[in-house]
Protein backbone atom coordinates (compact mmCIF):
# COMPACT_ATOMS: atom_id res chain seq x y z
CA UNK A 1 0.00 0.00 0.00
CA UNK A 2 1.42 3.41 -0.86
CA UNK A 3 1.57 6.19 1.69
CA UNK A 4 -1.07 8.10 -0.20
CA UNK A 5 -3.49 5.21 -0.27
CA UNK A 6 -2.96 4.67 3.44
CA UNK A 7 -3.58 8.33 4.12
CA UNK A 8 -6.81 8.40 2.20
CA UNK A 9 -7.86 5.22 4.00
CA UNK A 10 -7.16 6.96 7.29
CA UNK A 11 -9.16 9.99 6.21
CA UNK A 12 -12.06 7.87 5.02
CA UNK A 13 -12.06 5.93 8.24
CA UNK A 14 -12.19 9.08 10.31
CA UNK A 15 -14.91 10.51 8.12
CA UNK A 16 -16.95 7.36 8.60
CA UNK A 17 -16.32 7.26 12.34
CA UNK A 18 -17.11 10.93 12.96
CA UNK A 19 -20.06 10.61 10.60
CA UNK A 20 -21.50 7.83 12.70
CA UNK A 21 -21.10 9.86 15.88
CA UNK A 22 -22.77 12.89 14.31
CA UNK A 23 -25.53 10.73 12.89
CA UNK A 24 -26.13 9.16 16.28
CA UNK A 25 -26.32 12.56 18.03
CA UNK A 26 -28.56 13.95 15.29
CA UNK A 27 -30.84 10.92 15.49
CA UNK A 28 -30.98 11.30 19.25
CA UNK A 29 -31.81 15.00 18.94
CA UNK A 30 -34.47 14.33 16.30
CA UNK A 31 -36.11 11.60 18.34
CA UNK A 32 -36.00 13.63 21.53
CA UNK A 33 -38.02 16.33 19.74
CA UNK A 34 -41.01 14.08 19.40
CA UNK A 35 -40.65 12.32 22.76
CA UNK A 36 -41.15 13.76 26.21
CA UNK A 37 -38.05 14.72 28.20
CA UNK A 38 -39.03 12.06 30.71
CA UNK A 39 -38.45 9.36 28.10
CA UNK A 40 -35.64 10.84 26.05
CA UNK A 41 -34.21 14.24 26.94
CA UNK A 42 -32.46 16.24 24.24
CA UNK A 43 -28.67 15.96 23.88
CA UNK A 44 -28.31 19.66 24.70
CA UNK A 45 -29.98 19.41 28.10
CA UNK A 46 -28.04 16.24 28.94
CA UNK A 47 -24.76 17.94 28.00
CA UNK A 48 -25.65 20.91 30.18
CA UNK A 49 -26.51 18.66 33.13
CA UNK A 50 -23.29 16.66 32.68
CA UNK A 51 -21.36 19.93 32.78
CA UNK A 52 -23.26 20.89 35.94
CA UNK A 53 -22.20 17.63 37.56
CA UNK A 54 -18.61 18.87 37.51
CA UNK A 55 -19.03 22.57 38.27
CA UNK A 56 -22.08 22.90 40.49
CA UNK A 57 -20.72 22.69 44.06
CA UNK A 58 -23.65 20.62 45.35
CA UNK A 59 -23.47 18.13 42.44
CA UNK A 60 -19.71 17.98 41.97
CA UNK A 61 -19.40 16.76 45.56
CA UNK A 62 -21.05 13.52 44.42
CA UNK A 63 -18.65 13.10 41.51
CA UNK A 64 -15.65 13.75 43.76
CA UNK A 65 -16.84 11.28 46.39
CA UNK A 66 -17.32 8.57 43.77
CA UNK A 67 -13.87 9.21 42.30
CA UNK A 68 -12.16 9.06 45.70
CA UNK A 69 -13.94 5.84 46.59
CA UNK A 70 -12.80 4.23 43.35
CA UNK A 71 -9.21 5.34 43.92
CA UNK A 72 -9.24 4.08 47.50
CA UNK A 73 -10.76 0.72 46.62
CA UNK A 74 -8.31 0.10 43.78
CA UNK A 75 -5.40 0.87 46.12
CA UNK A 76 -6.68 -1.37 48.92
CA UNK A 77 -7.44 -4.28 46.61
CA UNK A 78 -3.96 -4.08 45.06
CA UNK A 79 -2.27 -4.14 48.48
CA UNK A 80 -4.46 -6.94 49.84
CA UNK A 81 -4.19 -8.83 46.54
CA UNK A 82 -0.39 -8.71 46.62
CA UNK A 83 -0.38 -9.83 50.24
CA UNK A 84 -2.67 -12.78 49.48
CA UNK A 85 -0.61 -13.80 46.44
CA UNK A 86 2.60 -13.67 48.49
CA UNK A 87 0.94 -15.64 51.26
CA UNK A 88 -0.20 -18.29 48.78
CA UNK A 89 3.40 -18.79 47.67
CA UNK A 90 4.43 -19.76 51.18
CA UNK A 91 2.79 -23.18 51.14
CA UNK A 92 1.00 -25.53 48.81
CA UNK A 93 -2.09 -25.78 50.97
CA UNK A 94 -2.58 -22.00 51.23
CA UNK A 95 -2.20 -21.78 47.46
CA UNK A 96 -4.88 -24.44 47.03
CA UNK A 97 -7.27 -22.63 49.37
CA UNK A 98 -6.73 -19.27 47.68
CA UNK A 99 -6.91 -20.65 44.14
CA UNK A 100 -9.67 -23.21 44.40
CA UNK A 101 -11.90 -21.74 47.08
CA UNK A 102 -11.43 -18.02 47.70
CA UNK A 103 -10.86 -17.03 44.06
CA UNK A 104 -13.65 -19.24 42.71
CA UNK A 105 -16.14 -17.91 45.23
CA UNK A 106 -15.11 -14.25 44.92
CA UNK A 107 -15.12 -14.44 41.13
CA UNK A 108 -18.63 -15.82 41.01
CA UNK A 109 -20.23 -13.65 43.69
CA UNK A 110 -22.24 -10.84 42.14
CA UNK A 111 -21.70 -7.21 43.09
CA UNK A 112 -25.40 -6.63 43.87
CA UNK A 113 -25.26 -9.44 46.40
CA UNK A 114 -22.31 -7.81 48.12
CA UNK A 115 -24.03 -4.44 47.92
CA UNK A 116 -27.12 -5.66 49.74
CA UNK A 117 -25.11 -7.55 52.34
CA UNK A 118 -22.85 -4.54 52.89
CA UNK A 119 -25.91 -2.38 53.45
CA UNK A 120 -27.15 -4.79 56.12
CA UNK A 121 -23.74 -5.14 57.76
CA UNK A 122 -22.31 -1.63 57.59
CA UNK A 123 -25.39 0.56 56.99
CA UNK A 124 -25.28 3.12 54.20
CA UNK A 125 -21.77 4.53 54.31
CA UNK A 126 -18.49 4.90 52.43
CA UNK A 127 -17.25 1.80 54.24
CA UNK A 128 -20.08 -0.22 52.76
CA UNK A 129 -19.38 1.04 49.21
CA UNK A 130 -15.66 0.39 49.42
CA UNK A 131 -16.25 -3.05 50.92
CA UNK A 132 -18.29 -4.02 47.86
CA UNK A 133 -15.69 -2.62 45.46
CA UNK A 134 -12.76 -4.32 47.18
CA UNK A 135 -14.58 -7.66 47.27
CA UNK A 136 -15.20 -7.47 43.53
CA UNK A 137 -11.68 -6.25 42.64
CA UNK A 138 -9.77 -8.62 44.89
CA UNK A 139 -9.93 -11.74 42.65
CA UNK A 140 -8.56 -9.79 39.69
CA UNK A 141 -5.68 -8.37 41.71
CA UNK A 142 -4.84 -11.74 43.27
CA UNK A 143 -4.95 -13.54 39.92
CA UNK A 144 -2.61 -10.99 38.33
CA UNK A 145 -0.10 -11.09 41.16
CA UNK A 146 -0.18 -14.88 41.38
CA UNK A 147 0.50 -15.04 37.66
CA UNK A 148 3.41 -12.65 38.17
CA UNK A 149 4.87 -14.71 41.01
CA UNK A 150 4.49 -17.89 38.97
CA UNK A 151 6.48 -16.36 36.13
CA UNK A 152 9.21 -15.01 38.40
CA UNK A 153 12.52 -15.93 36.93
CA UNK A 154 13.59 -18.66 39.35
CA UNK A 155 17.23 -18.40 38.29
CA UNK A 156 17.41 -14.69 38.94
CA UNK A 157 15.94 -15.21 42.40
CA UNK A 158 18.40 -18.02 43.05
CA UNK A 159 21.27 -15.82 41.98
CA UNK A 160 20.03 -13.08 44.27
CA UNK A 161 19.94 -15.53 47.15
CA UNK A 162 23.50 -16.57 46.45
CA UNK A 163 24.58 -12.93 46.75
CA UNK A 164 22.79 -12.17 49.98
CA UNK A 165 20.95 -13.95 52.73
CA UNK A 166 18.73 -11.02 53.45
CA UNK A 167 15.30 -12.06 52.21
CA UNK A 168 14.03 -8.52 52.53
CA UNK A 169 16.71 -7.20 50.20
CA UNK A 170 15.92 -9.87 47.61
CA UNK A 171 12.24 -9.06 47.89
CA UNK A 172 12.72 -5.32 47.46
CA UNK A 173 15.41 -5.46 44.77
CA UNK A 174 14.34 -8.50 42.72
CA UNK A 175 10.84 -9.77 43.44
CA UNK A 176 9.01 -6.45 43.55
CA UNK A 177 10.57 -4.97 40.39
CA UNK A 178 9.88 -8.17 38.48
CA UNK A 179 6.28 -8.02 39.65
CA UNK A 180 5.82 -4.45 38.41
CA UNK A 181 4.36 -5.29 34.98
CA UNK A 182 1.80 -7.52 36.64
CA UNK A 183 1.05 -4.80 39.15
CA UNK A 184 0.40 -2.38 36.31
CA UNK A 185 -1.87 -4.92 34.62
CA UNK A 186 -3.71 -5.42 37.91
CA UNK A 187 -4.03 -1.64 38.31
CA UNK A 188 -5.47 -1.22 34.83
CA UNK A 189 -7.94 -4.07 35.15
CA UNK A 190 -9.05 -3.07 38.64
CA UNK A 191 -9.48 0.54 37.64
CA UNK A 192 -11.72 -0.36 34.69
CA UNK A 193 -13.82 -2.81 36.66
CA UNK A 194 -14.15 -0.53 39.64
CA UNK A 195 -15.81 2.13 37.51
CA UNK A 196 -18.14 -0.47 36.11
CA UNK A 197 -19.37 -1.47 39.55
CA UNK A 198 -19.03 1.92 41.26
CA UNK A 199 -22.63 2.79 40.49
CA UNK A 200 -24.01 -0.56 41.66
CA UNK A 201 -22.05 -0.31 44.88
CA UNK A 202 -23.39 3.18 45.57
CA UNK A 203 -26.94 2.42 44.55
CA UNK A 204 -27.87 0.79 47.84
CA UNK A 205 -25.07 1.33 50.27
CA UNK A 206 -24.42 5.06 50.14
CA UNK A 207 -25.83 8.44 50.99
CA UNK A 208 -23.71 10.27 48.45
CA UNK A 209 -21.99 9.66 45.15
CA UNK A 210 -23.09 9.39 41.55
CA UNK A 211 -24.89 6.09 42.14
CA UNK A 212 -27.17 7.71 44.72
CA UNK A 213 -27.68 10.69 42.46
CA UNK A 214 -28.75 8.38 39.66
CA UNK A 215 -31.11 6.38 41.87
CA UNK A 216 -32.78 9.55 43.11
CA UNK A 217 -33.05 10.87 39.56
CA UNK A 218 -34.62 7.62 38.40
CA UNK A 219 -37.14 7.69 41.22
CA UNK A 220 -38.04 11.26 40.22
CA UNK A 221 -38.36 10.23 36.54
CA UNK A 222 -35.54 12.65 35.72
CA UNK A 223 -34.05 10.96 32.65
CA UNK A 224 -31.82 13.98 31.98
CA UNK A 225 -29.87 13.44 35.20
CA UNK A 226 -29.75 9.64 34.70
CA UNK A 227 -28.11 10.10 31.31
CA UNK A 228 -25.88 12.91 32.58
CA UNK A 229 -24.62 10.67 35.40
CA UNK A 230 -23.77 7.97 32.85
CA UNK A 231 -21.78 10.42 30.76
CA UNK A 232 -20.10 11.86 33.84
CA UNK A 233 -18.88 8.33 34.63
CA UNK A 234 -17.54 7.95 31.09
CA UNK A 235 -15.71 11.30 31.39
CA UNK A 236 -14.31 10.55 34.86
CA UNK A 237 -13.18 7.10 33.79
CA UNK A 238 -11.40 8.43 30.71
CA UNK A 239 -9.83 11.34 32.60
CA UNK A 240 -8.49 9.08 35.34
CA UNK A 241 -7.15 6.69 32.72
CA UNK A 242 -5.35 9.41 30.77
CA UNK A 243 -4.17 11.54 33.71
CA UNK A 244 -3.39 8.95 36.38
CA UNK A 245 -3.23 5.36 35.14
CA UNK A 246 -1.34 5.91 31.88
CA UNK A 247 1.38 8.10 33.45
CA UNK A 248 1.86 5.56 36.26
CA UNK A 249 2.17 2.74 33.75
CA UNK A 250 4.65 4.75 31.70
CA UNK A 251 6.70 5.71 34.75
CA UNK A 252 6.90 2.09 35.84
CA UNK A 253 7.95 0.95 32.41
CA UNK A 254 10.66 3.61 32.29
CA UNK A 255 11.79 2.60 35.75
CA UNK A 256 12.03 -1.00 34.67
CA UNK A 257 14.25 -0.27 31.71
CA UNK A 258 16.71 1.84 33.63
CA UNK A 259 20.01 0.06 34.16
CA UNK B 1 -15.25 -22.81 57.40
CA UNK B 2 -18.78 -24.16 57.75
CA UNK B 3 -18.17 -24.63 61.47
CA UNK B 4 -16.92 -21.06 61.94
CA UNK B 5 -19.95 -19.83 60.03
CA UNK B 6 -22.26 -21.91 62.25
CA UNK B 7 -20.88 -20.50 65.48
CA UNK B 8 -20.63 -16.93 64.21
CA UNK B 9 -24.27 -17.17 63.18
CA UNK B 10 -25.18 -18.25 66.71
CA UNK B 11 -23.63 -15.11 68.11
CA UNK B 12 -25.11 -12.63 65.61
CA UNK B 13 -28.76 -11.82 64.94
CA UNK B 14 -30.11 -13.81 61.95
CA UNK B 15 -30.75 -10.72 59.84
CA UNK B 16 -27.02 -9.97 59.95
CA UNK B 17 -25.71 -13.49 59.52
CA UNK B 18 -28.13 -16.38 59.11
CA UNK B 19 -26.91 -19.88 60.04
CA UNK B 20 -25.97 -22.47 57.45
CA UNK B 21 -29.04 -24.57 58.19
CA UNK B 22 -31.45 -21.72 57.45
CA UNK B 23 -29.60 -20.87 54.25
CA UNK B 24 -29.71 -24.56 53.29
CA UNK B 25 -33.49 -24.53 53.77
CA UNK B 26 -33.85 -21.55 51.47
CA UNK B 27 -31.54 -23.13 48.92
CA UNK B 28 -33.69 -26.27 48.96
CA UNK B 29 -36.76 -24.10 48.38
CA UNK B 30 -35.06 -22.54 45.34
CA UNK B 31 -34.11 -25.75 43.60
CA UNK B 32 -36.82 -28.16 44.75
CA UNK B 33 -40.14 -26.31 44.62
CA UNK B 34 -41.95 -25.18 41.44
CA UNK B 35 -42.08 -21.57 42.66
CA UNK B 36 -38.35 -21.47 43.34
CA UNK B 37 -37.43 -23.29 40.15
CA UNK B 38 -39.56 -20.87 38.15
CA UNK B 39 -37.30 -17.99 39.19
CA UNK B 40 -34.15 -20.01 38.54
CA UNK B 41 -35.46 -20.90 35.07
CA UNK B 42 -36.36 -17.26 34.40
CA UNK B 43 -32.80 -16.17 35.22
CA UNK B 44 -31.31 -18.89 33.03
CA UNK B 45 -33.58 -17.77 30.21
CA UNK B 46 -32.52 -14.12 30.65
CA UNK B 47 -28.85 -15.06 30.58
CA UNK B 48 -29.23 -17.33 27.53
CA UNK B 49 -31.33 -14.87 25.53
CA UNK B 50 -29.01 -11.95 26.23
CA UNK B 51 -25.89 -13.98 25.43
CA UNK B 52 -27.34 -15.14 22.14
CA UNK B 53 -28.48 -11.65 21.14
CA UNK B 54 -25.20 -9.99 22.07
CA UNK B 55 -23.19 -12.72 20.33
CA UNK B 56 -25.08 -12.26 17.06
CA UNK B 57 -24.83 -8.45 17.29
CA UNK B 58 -21.20 -8.55 18.33
CA UNK B 59 -20.35 -10.93 15.51
CA UNK B 60 -21.76 -8.54 12.92
CA UNK B 61 -20.06 -5.50 14.42
CA UNK B 62 -16.72 -7.32 14.72
CA UNK B 63 -16.78 -8.58 11.14
CA UNK B 64 -17.99 -5.32 9.64
CA UNK B 65 -14.48 -3.80 9.24
CA UNK B 66 -13.29 -6.97 7.50
CA UNK B 67 -15.67 -6.36 4.60
CA UNK B 68 -15.92 -2.60 4.96
CA UNK B 69 -12.39 -1.38 5.77
CA UNK B 70 -13.59 2.20 6.12
CA UNK B 71 -15.39 1.19 9.35
CA UNK B 72 -12.27 0.28 11.36
CA UNK B 73 -12.07 3.47 13.45
CA UNK B 74 -15.85 3.59 13.63
CA UNK B 75 -15.89 0.22 15.38
CA UNK B 76 -12.61 0.20 17.31
CA UNK B 77 -12.37 3.89 18.10
CA UNK B 78 -15.95 5.01 18.64
CA UNK B 79 -18.59 2.33 19.05
CA UNK B 80 -16.75 -0.22 21.21
CA UNK B 81 -15.20 2.26 23.69
CA UNK B 82 -18.59 3.91 24.04
CA UNK B 83 -20.56 0.76 24.89
CA UNK B 84 -17.64 -0.44 26.97
CA UNK B 85 -17.48 2.61 29.20
CA UNK B 86 -21.18 3.43 29.47
CA UNK B 87 -22.28 2.18 32.89
CA UNK B 88 -24.46 -0.92 32.97
CA UNK B 89 -26.86 0.47 35.54
CA UNK B 90 -27.46 3.38 33.21
CA UNK B 91 -28.71 1.01 30.53
CA UNK B 92 -30.98 -0.71 33.02
CA UNK B 93 -32.41 2.61 34.26
CA UNK B 94 -33.02 3.79 30.70
CA UNK B 95 -34.56 0.46 29.73
CA UNK B 96 -36.99 0.75 32.63
CA UNK B 97 -38.14 4.09 31.24
CA UNK B 98 -38.28 2.88 27.64
CA UNK B 99 -39.58 -0.68 27.98
CA UNK B 100 -41.20 -0.77 31.40
CA UNK B 101 -40.43 -3.33 34.08
CA UNK B 102 -40.21 -6.90 32.85
CA UNK B 103 -38.34 -9.43 30.74
CA UNK B 104 -37.68 -7.02 27.85
CA UNK B 105 -35.84 -4.59 30.10
CA UNK B 106 -33.69 -7.32 31.63
CA UNK B 107 -32.73 -8.93 28.33
CA UNK B 108 -32.14 -5.57 26.63
CA UNK B 109 -29.84 -4.18 29.29
CA UNK B 110 -27.87 -7.42 29.72
CA UNK B 111 -27.46 -7.68 25.94
CA UNK B 112 -25.97 -4.20 25.68
CA UNK B 113 -23.72 -4.75 28.69
CA UNK B 114 -22.36 -7.99 27.20
CA UNK B 115 -21.90 -6.49 23.74
CA UNK B 116 -18.43 -4.94 24.31
CA UNK B 117 -17.07 -8.20 25.74
CA UNK B 118 -18.22 -10.03 22.63
CA UNK B 119 -16.88 -7.38 20.24
CA UNK B 120 -13.49 -7.06 21.93
CA UNK B 121 -12.88 -10.82 21.86
CA UNK B 122 -14.11 -11.31 18.31
CA UNK B 123 -12.22 -8.26 17.01
CA UNK B 124 -9.07 -9.78 18.46
CA UNK B 125 -9.82 -12.86 16.36
CA UNK B 126 -10.48 -10.85 13.22
CA UNK B 127 -7.21 -8.98 13.70
CA UNK B 128 -5.36 -12.26 14.15
CA UNK B 129 -6.74 -13.66 10.89
CA UNK B 130 -3.87 -14.92 8.83
CA UNK B 131 -3.49 -12.52 5.89
CA UNK B 132 -1.59 -15.04 3.82
CA UNK B 133 -4.13 -17.76 4.44
CA UNK B 134 -6.86 -15.38 3.30
CA UNK B 135 -4.88 -14.48 0.20
CA UNK B 136 -4.39 -18.13 -0.60
CA UNK B 137 -8.08 -18.77 -0.14
CA UNK B 138 -8.78 -15.90 -2.52
CA UNK B 139 -6.47 -17.37 -5.14
CA UNK B 140 -8.12 -20.76 -4.90
CA UNK B 141 -11.68 -19.63 -5.09
CA UNK B 142 -13.50 -16.44 -5.86
CA UNK B 143 -16.42 -17.37 -3.70
CA UNK B 144 -16.40 -15.11 -0.65
CA UNK B 145 -18.97 -17.31 1.06
CA UNK B 146 -16.66 -20.29 0.75
CA UNK B 147 -13.69 -18.37 2.12
CA UNK B 148 -15.88 -17.27 5.01
CA UNK B 149 -17.08 -20.77 5.80
CA UNK B 150 -13.78 -22.58 5.34
CA UNK B 151 -11.19 -20.05 6.51
CA UNK B 152 -12.64 -17.17 8.50
CA UNK B 153 -15.16 -19.03 10.62
CA UNK B 154 -12.78 -21.82 11.73
CA UNK B 155 -10.03 -19.28 12.57
CA UNK B 156 -12.49 -17.39 14.71
CA UNK B 157 -13.65 -20.41 16.72
CA UNK B 158 -11.22 -20.02 19.63
CA UNK B 159 -12.11 -16.33 19.91
CA UNK B 160 -15.83 -17.04 19.80
CA UNK B 161 -15.26 -19.49 22.55
CA UNK B 162 -13.43 -17.03 24.77
CA UNK B 163 -16.05 -14.37 24.00
CA UNK B 164 -18.75 -16.74 25.23
CA UNK B 165 -16.75 -17.74 28.26
CA UNK B 166 -15.97 -14.21 29.38
CA UNK B 167 -19.53 -13.04 28.78
CA UNK B 168 -20.98 -15.98 30.64
CA UNK B 169 -19.18 -15.03 33.82
CA UNK B 170 -20.24 -11.40 33.46
CA UNK B 171 -23.78 -12.19 32.39
CA UNK B 172 -24.84 -13.76 35.70
CA UNK B 173 -23.75 -10.77 37.68
CA UNK B 174 -25.36 -8.17 35.49
CA UNK B 175 -28.53 -10.22 35.04
CA UNK B 176 -28.92 -10.20 38.78
CA UNK B 177 -28.61 -6.41 38.87
CA UNK B 178 -30.98 -5.96 35.95
CA UNK B 179 -33.58 -8.29 37.47
CA UNK B 180 -33.25 -6.60 40.81
CA UNK B 181 -34.00 -3.16 39.39
CA UNK B 182 -36.16 -3.88 36.39
CA UNK B 183 -37.50 -7.43 36.58
CA UNK B 184 -40.58 -9.21 37.82
CA UNK B 185 -39.06 -12.70 37.82
CA UNK B 186 -35.66 -14.28 38.35
CA UNK B 187 -33.12 -14.59 41.11
CA UNK B 188 -32.42 -10.86 41.14
CA UNK B 189 -36.09 -10.15 41.74
CA UNK B 190 -36.09 -12.62 44.64
CA UNK B 191 -33.08 -10.82 46.02
CA UNK B 192 -34.89 -7.50 45.90
CA UNK B 193 -37.86 -8.98 47.77
CA UNK B 194 -35.47 -10.47 50.31
CA UNK B 195 -33.75 -7.12 50.73
CA UNK B 196 -37.01 -5.36 51.53
CA UNK B 197 -37.98 -8.05 54.03
CA UNK B 198 -34.47 -8.19 55.52
CA UNK B 199 -34.49 -11.91 54.69
CA UNK B 200 -30.72 -12.31 54.72
CA UNK B 201 -30.93 -16.11 54.49
CA UNK B 202 -32.63 -15.76 51.12
CA UNK B 203 -29.87 -13.40 49.89
CA UNK B 204 -27.22 -15.90 50.96
CA UNK B 205 -29.11 -18.72 49.26
CA UNK B 206 -29.38 -16.83 45.96
CA UNK B 207 -25.68 -15.89 46.00
CA UNK B 208 -24.69 -19.45 46.87
CA UNK B 209 -26.86 -20.86 44.10
CA UNK B 210 -25.29 -18.52 41.56
CA UNK B 211 -21.78 -19.51 42.61
CA UNK B 212 -22.75 -23.18 42.26
CA UNK B 213 -24.47 -22.65 38.91
CA UNK B 214 -21.61 -20.66 37.39
CA UNK B 215 -19.06 -23.17 38.67
CA UNK B 216 -21.04 -26.17 37.42
CA UNK B 217 -21.75 -24.74 33.98
CA UNK B 218 -18.13 -23.62 33.60
CA UNK B 219 -16.93 -27.10 34.48
CA UNK B 220 -19.50 -29.10 32.56
CA UNK B 221 -20.02 -26.98 29.50
CA UNK B 222 -17.02 -24.75 28.89
CA UNK B 223 -14.23 -27.00 30.14
CA UNK B 224 -15.61 -29.94 28.18
CA UNK B 225 -16.09 -27.84 25.06
CA UNK B 226 -12.56 -26.47 25.39
CA UNK B 227 -11.10 -29.96 25.64
CA UNK B 228 -12.99 -30.99 22.51
CA UNK B 229 -11.89 -27.87 20.67
CA UNK B 230 -8.24 -28.50 21.49
CA UNK B 231 -8.51 -32.17 20.60
CA UNK B 232 -10.10 -31.18 17.29
CA UNK B 233 -7.27 -28.83 16.47
CA UNK B 234 -4.57 -31.28 17.41
CA UNK B 235 -6.32 -33.89 15.29
CA UNK B 236 -6.44 -31.52 12.34
CA UNK B 237 -2.78 -30.66 12.63
CA UNK B 238 -1.49 -34.21 12.80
Amino acid sequence: MTARARRSGWLGQHAAAEGLVMLAVLGWWWMSNSLSAMVLPSPVSVLKRTFDLFVDPELSRHALVTFLRVAGSVFISLVVGLALALLARRAQWIDAIVRDRILVALNALPSVGWAILALIWFKASTLSVMFVQVMILLPFAVTNFMEGLRNLDAEVVEMAHSFTRRRRAVFAKITLPMMLPYGVAALRTSYGICWKIALVAELFGAQSGLGQLMLRAQAAADATTVLATCFAIVVLFAAGQKLVIDPIARAMRADLHQP
Amino acid sequence: MLIVWFFAAQALPPYQLPGPIKVGDKLAWLVATPAGLWHVAASIFHVAAAMLASFVLGFFVALLPLYLPVAVIMVDGRFTPFVNSFPGIGWTMLAIVWLGIGTNTVVFSVTIILLPFMIINLREGVRALDRELMEMAGSFSRSRARAFRLIILPSLFPFMFSAMRVSFGVSWKVTLTAELLGGTTGLGYLMNVARQELDTAQIFAVMLLIVLLVYAINRLLFDTAQRHLQLGRVGAAS
